[in-house]
């Protein structure tokens, strides 16, 4: 399926191999603050991704959110956590959980993975040529989707109002 | 070039890693970690077939970008209930928040 001969082949294993192994150190990781720059490293190799797919504007979207604002929030929430129980709670499950939880998520992957193999021959194996110019995604948010860009707006600042309101709770 | 195959298995990888996270983690900021990278395969979904299969069309980055705001809302709101959980339980393990438990 995947030729290492080519060299856009080649960086898109390497891009898989970050993104993949980040993901896992960020859940594996002993301490949590380095699960969180894990989990970081994760996020800027789905930013090479949107790059590899024609996406640049996605790309800067996902690095100035996710690794800009929700890593950094992450931080900091670890910091106001106390630190002995953030390790604390850092190995495994005890009994078989863990193993459940292995079975269920290798099996879903397989699964997935097994039925795209599958459709494989009738999916493209090349991206139609033409590319995606970066403005067209601005022109159909705002001629197409306007409503649910306000809506978003809506939303998020309802969030954020929320999360304000939780934050100062006295007890 | 690299054919949508590889990018659907890796997102169910990234898929799969994120379900092991939610089920066997006790710790809340790792479940939210969890949810996060299962947020990014869809992500990667998403843009693998705007691109693959309706090339002139970008309503897949449309989905994308809606995506990343609303689960950048939803990591504060969530680290904001983490914070009071610990501030009322002293403890972020999520088997110890039981008190709704009848």
């Amino acid at each position: 399926m995947v030729q290492l001969l080519a060299p856009s082949d080649l960086v898109f294993v390497l891009l898989a191999a970050v993104t993949l192994i980040a993901a896992i150190l960020a859940l594996q990781a002993k301490e949590l603050i380095y699960g969180a720059i894990a989990l970081g490293i994760s996020f800027i190799g789905i930013a090479g991704f949107f790059v590899f797919l024609d996406a640049p504007y996605l790309a800067m979207l996902q690095i100035a959110v996710y690794v800009g604002a929700v890593v950094v929030l992450i931080l900091f929430t670890i910091m106001l956590v106390r630190r002995e129980e953030t390790e604390a709670l850092s190995e495994l499950p005890e009994g078989g959980q863990g193993a459940v939880g292995l079975w269920l998520a290798g099996l879903l992957a397989v699964a997935i993975s097994g039925v795209a193999a599958l459709a494989g021959p009738n999916l493209p194996s090349t991206p139609p040529t033409g590319d995606l110019p970066v403005s067209s995604l601005g022109l159909v948010i705002a001629a197409e989707y306007p409503v649910p860009l306000v809506i978003l707006a809506l939303l998020i600042s309802a969030a954020l109002l929320g999360a304000l309101v939780l934050a100062k709770l006295e007890k | 070039m690299v054919s949508l195959v590889s990018y659907l298995i890796v997102s169910a990888a990234l898929l799969g890693i994120g379900v092991y996270g939610l089920t066997v983690k006790r710790n809340a900021i790792r479940i939210l970690f969890a949810v996060e990278i299962i947020v990014n395969a869809a992500n990667l979904n998403f843009a693998a077939f705007t691109r693959y299969l309706n090339p002139p069309q970008v309503s897949g980055q449309v989905i994308v970008f809606y995506s990343i705001a609303a689960a950048a809302m939803e990591a504060a709101v969530g680290l904001a209930l983490i914070l009071v959980a610990f501030r009322l339980n002293q403890s972020i393990d999520v088997r110890k928040l039981n008190k709704l438990k009848g």
